[in-house]
């Protein structure tokens, strides 16, 4: 044991000597005057804080695919897929717009909850089947893109990215009724290439939306054993739903 | 206490005037002050109710009414023995009023007429006001009327200083250091004084005593923040003093302590280049350029700084990037070339290539998009010269006085108004004559020195391609170096470790990372 320990020790200490010895083999010709100093920008008549950019998006249309994922959805499938379409007509604006279908079926709480065991012993089954689900939202998009930048990964790899508010407008269509709503979101895109991008937007929807529970002493029910309820008789309410998206974006 | 100054000064040759008659005969001599003494013709008339009345207002701080009154009394013949006395109390008036450049008319009418009381204090106020616009053919003229030690004491500096700018321009470098030197600490102008001291002696080679001053200039603002430019202008003129001595490293070092955030920063960074290429240090030199070269920089006017990167490259055998930068010398400054020519020739009215700088001087301040006949980067580049920026802020502030005037319609319309803005306005016609005259004058040096560029892009042109000859050899030979990078064996965890980022630059240019650029090739020469 002891012995094994000793021999790590060797190990690490020799690589670490020979780590020593091969960066003080190098000699970086980087003298320390030459090296930032100062945290502050040089002065011009016109100050930009990027030229010569990589990434031109004035005049360009981009096309993407997304997955999306209602991160606040109690009942339904929290899975969507998307796309999207943009025009840009400066380096500051864009408009386009988004259809996503939301993908059928229960959240893993909504499956949870078909059969709960109450407190008085009795076994509470909810049938979400029997609730209006949310089937698809189509809405147009505006994108103000705020900031420019750059990150770097390794000495080699470098890239692009961009950061925008996004503010929209549409509908969401439930199994029954199409509901006005908008959507307010924070988005990222990550430029692989100059046309190539990774899109990760966080949204939240505003709309009305069904109540997809009944009160116990109503005469119709989620349970399966009862009468089934009427996708009207369910009562609306504002619902706000956090969306995070991930897709990939084509800018042409 | 101005205000003070001159109602005591006025009050001195009213009250005898009030009372001339009964007093000039009995005591003529024992007055010392200023006399208004009327001709026999005007005593007891309403021109000299006139006067006293204006005289009055002036006392009274009435300036625009006493102004124009004097303006009108100054053009009565009958009182021509009077027009000295009312002209300089009129420039007076008109100082008051911060209408330097017509005061600055009455005092040259004053000190014209000679021969008088109010010389003296005529050439005193017109050195103030000359220095107060700038003007130089102001400030010459009262500067070639003035006795020294008739100057107020405390106004000196002013006078030793201008002075020596003078002597400093005629290039009578020890004359002008003297006048410098005499201008004391407590000085508004010692700073720049000693500058421009500092510049005397760097100019007639004093390399040492030159290097001491901008060295005492520079603890003097220690405690000044660290872009001041009094401080930064003392710094850079010590890096180009060890430049001229040759202390290569010296300079490197002085130049490297100019704050980015300060626009010298940028010449200093050209400067250098050439302070780190006659030490050798040819990467430092391309890290440098890559900034020079960046889009940052397309609207300065610096031809030389590529054929320098190009001489680089043919130090370190990099022949493919020399061509690329001469391509570049040429598809930049070829028609650049080509628009001064062509510009000289079709115009040789002045004022042609004064709105040039005019519209230039527009573009940079509303960044409108308006049509240039020059290219914006030479038109900014002459702007920028000393004299032309001096004569530009000459101009500024008679566009000043003039909207001064324009901003009181009551005193616009009356004689005096209008004789000013007149006044104004051939002024600045003049001076916008001698701006359009001083442009051409930098756009034929311009154009001389882009022809002498051209020619030695050709030598170098011919020193790259026997390089490339013998670079064929050395390949035939088996000979040559592979492409490298002087940290190819380093990974990026030494930079982090010593605070600093790196990445690979991928075409745009950043404004945090103008100066920061470093070049990582190796040289390719045998």
């Amino acid at each position: 044991m002891l012995k094994n320990a000793l021999k790590g020790l060797g190990l690490f200490l020799a690589a670490f000597l020979l780590q020593k010895v091969a960066f003080a083999a190098e000699v970086v010709e980087l003298p320390q005057e030459e090296l930032a100093q100062e945290s502050v920008y040089p002065v011009f008549d016109k100050p930009a804080s990027v030229k010569n950019r990589n990434i031109l998006t004035t005049g360009k249309v981009e096309i993407g695919g997304y997955y999306g994922n209602a991160m606040t959805e109690p009942i339904f499938n929290v899975s969507k897929l998307g796309f999207a379409a943009y025009y840009h007509w400066s380096e500051e604006h864009a408009i386009g717009g988004f259809f996503e279908s939301n993908l059928s079926g229960l959240s893993k709480y909504g499956e949870q909850l078909k059969s709960v065991p109450s407190s008085n012993g009795s076994t509470i089954r909810l049938d979400f089947t029997r609730a209006p689900a949310p089937q698809s939202s189509i809405m147009v998009d505006y994108n103000f893109k705020a900031f420019y930048g750059k990150m770097s990964l390794s000495k080699s790899i470098v890239f692009n990215l961009s950061t925008f508010g996004s503010l929209a407008a549409g509908l969401v269509k439930y199994t029954h009724k199409a509901y006005p709503g908008i959507a307010l979101g924070l988005g990222q895109k990550y430029y692989m290439t100059k046309q190539l991008s990774l899109r990760v937007d966080l949204r939240m929807f505003m709309h009305n939306a069904p109540i997809p529970f009944f009160p116990g002493n109503a005469t119709v029910s989620l349970d399966p054993t009862r009468t089934a309820p009427s996708h009207d008789q369910f009562d609306e309410r504002l619902t706000y739903t956090t969306n995070l998206g991930v897709g990939v974006n084509y800018m042409f | 206490m101005r205000k003070f100054l001159i109602l005591l000064f006025i009050s001195t040759f009213t009250v005898p005037t009030s009372f001339a008659a009964p007093a000039r005969k009995a005591a003529p001599r024992s007055y010392k002050g200023p006399v208004v003494s009327a001709p026999s013709t005007v005593k007891n008339s309403p021109l000299k109710q006139q006067m006293n009345q204006a005289l009055a207002l002036a006392r009274s701080g009435q300036y625009e009414q006493a102004s124009n009154s004097l303006f009108q009394l100054a053009r009565r013949a009958e009182l021509q023995a009077e027009r000295p006395q009312l002209k300089y109390v009129l420039g007076l008036m008109l100082m008051e009023m911060k209408l330097n450049q017509v005061a600055a008319f009455q005092f040259v009418d004053v000190i014209r007429m000679g021969n008088n009381k109010y010389v003296k204090q005529a050439i005193e106020k017109l050195s103030i006001v000359a220095d107060s616009l700038g003007d130089d053919t102001l400030l010459n003229y009262a500067v070639s009327k003035v006795d020294l030690n008739d100057f107020p004491e405390d106004k000196r500096d002013m006078l030793y200083f201008r002075i020596g700018e003078i002597k400093l321009k005629a290039r009578e470098f020890p004359k002008a250091a003297e006048l410098f030197s005499k201008v004391s600490a407590r000085s508004r102008y010692y700073n720049q004084a000693l500058f421009n001291r500092g510049l005397a002696e760097l100019e007639g080679n004093q390399l040492d005593i030159a290097s001491q001053i901008f060295q005492s200039l520079l603890a003097a603002r220690d405690s000044a923040p660290v872009t001041d430019t009094n401080r930064v202008s003392a710094q850079i003129a010590l890096a180009r003093t060890l430049y001229q001595k040759q202390d290569w490293e010296g300079a490197i070092e002085a130049y490297s302590q100019i704050p980015r955030d300060h626009f010298l920063w940028h010449d200093s960074l050209f400067e250098s280049s050439w302070a780190m290429l006659r030490a050798a240090r040819f990467r430092s030199v391309l890290s440098n350029f890559h900034s020079l070269h960046s889009s940052y920089y397309e609207d300065f006017y610096i031809p030389e700084s590529l054929l320098l990167r190009s001489i680089v490259y043919l130090y370190i055998c990099k022949y493919d990037e020399m061509e690329k930068v001469l391509s570049l010398f040429e598809s930049t400054y070829g028609p650049i070339r080509a628009r001064i020519g062509d510009f000289i020739r079709a115009n040789s009215d002045a004022m042609e290539y004064f709105s040039e700088i005019e519209r230039g001087q527009q573009i940079k301040k509303s960044n409108k998009a308006l049509s240039l006949r020059l290219p914006y980067n030479v038109v900014k580049s002459i702007s920028e010269e000393g004299n032309v920026k001096r004569s530009l802020f000459y101009i500024k502030r008679l566009n000043d006085e003039k909207a001064r005037i324009d901003l009181n319609p009551g005193y616009r319309s009356t004689p005096a108004g209008q004789y000013a803005l007149k006044v104004i306005n051939n002024r600045s016609r003049n001076a916008k004559l001698a701006v359009g005259d001083m442009t051409k004058a930098h756009l034929l040096n311009m154009r001389v020195e882009l022809r002498d560029l051209y020619e030695q892009a050709g030598f170098i042109r011919y020193e790259m391609i026997n390089g490339k000859k013998e670079n064929l050899k050395m390949k035939l030979a088996g000979k040559d170096l592979t492409a490298a990078q002087i940290d190819d064996k380093i990974d990026r965890t030494f930079y982090v470790q010593n605070g600093y980022e790196y990445y690979p630059f991928q075409g745009e240019y950043w404004l945090d990372e103008i100066g920061n650029y470093h070049y990582l090739g190796k040289q390719s020469c045998e």
